[in-house]
């Protein structure tokens, strides 16, 4: 607990620019997508074992709350997946290209294309929020 | 500082092996594999289906075909696998004792076997009809 403490107060003080913003949203973003696939595994497997629940517990993913929380998952995961190639591309086939000047400029590059990719997904997903949950 | 970032980047060390070493590289080959297989997955489902229209019919004309559910199949290992070692490295970073960091791994082991185990008989066994 001490050392959480002592971290979060390090976070917040420690000008890490790019590198440290990535690494915050890297791990918050794989974090809830872990939180959610293993709820969203053990709710499909309800087809199998209690199979008159699955419906149950898909409409609470119809909820508005949830449809919003799935266009923030969308996002975590899109994130994660691009700066985590990026990571993945440096330390197996360039480890040498690991210095801040080129880390700062794909660290802005991956958060622009993950924002990108993410748009037009959460245009149809908000579209369907609207549509079903408020009658549009 | 220059220099002592150019002195770490020449005297490089060889990686001595063992489980950490494969774990490491095992998370970056599984996240190649997961952007075809995590990213299909939610756009089909998320973006272009919905949540709207999916239901237990839905799932069961998915898992007609023997391709979706070995699709699935490969998700759940490699996402589910991936994310938990994930949050092991991160509990790793502030666990400082040896003993609690035992511990943990034993209890992330366990979650990991039982949530996988479940999804995996759901695959297999496939949608019962209520």
């Amino acid at each position: 607990m001490e050392s959480l403490k002592l971290n979060i107060s390090g976070m917040a003080r420690y000008r890490g620019r790019e590198g440290q913003l990535s690494f915050i949203l890297h791990r918050l973003a794989g974090l809830g997508t872990l939180l959610f696939l293993a709820i969203h595994i053990v709710d499909t497997a309800t087809v199998y074992f209690f199979p008159s629940l699955y419906d149950h517990a898909i409409d609470i993913y119809r909820s508005t709350p949830f449809m919003i929380g799935e266009i923030i998952l969308v996002f975590c995961i899109i994130y994660h997946g691009v700066n985590g190639v990026r990571i993945a591309i440096f330390d197996l086939f360039a480890p040498d290209r690991w210095n801040i000047e080129t880390q700062r400029i794909t660290a802005q590059w991956s958060l622009a294309l993950a924002v990108i990719l993410w748009l037009p997904a959460a245009y149809l997903m908000g579209r369907s929020l609207l549509v079903h949950n408020f009658g549009l | 500082m220059t220099t002592q970032t150019e002195q770490m980047r020449t005297n490089q060390v060889s990686p001595q092996g063992g489980y950490e070493s494969w774990a490491w590289k095992w998370m970056r080959y599984s996240a190649l594999l997961l952007i075809p297989l995590a990213w299909g997955h939610v756009l089909i489902q998320d973006v272009l289906v919905g949540v709207h229209s999916i239901d237990l019919d839905y799932v069961a004309m998915r898992w007609a075909s023997l391709g979706w559910r070995v699709y699935d199949f490969l998700l759940l290992s490699f996402a589910f696998a991936h994310g938990v070692n994930g949050l092991r490295q991160v509990l790793n970073d502030y666990i400082r004792q040896d003993r609690t960091r035992r511990r943990v791994s034993w209890l992330l082991f366990l979650l990991w076997i039982v949530i996988s185990l479940i999804g995996a008989a759901a695959i297999v066994g496939g949608v019962r009809v209520p």
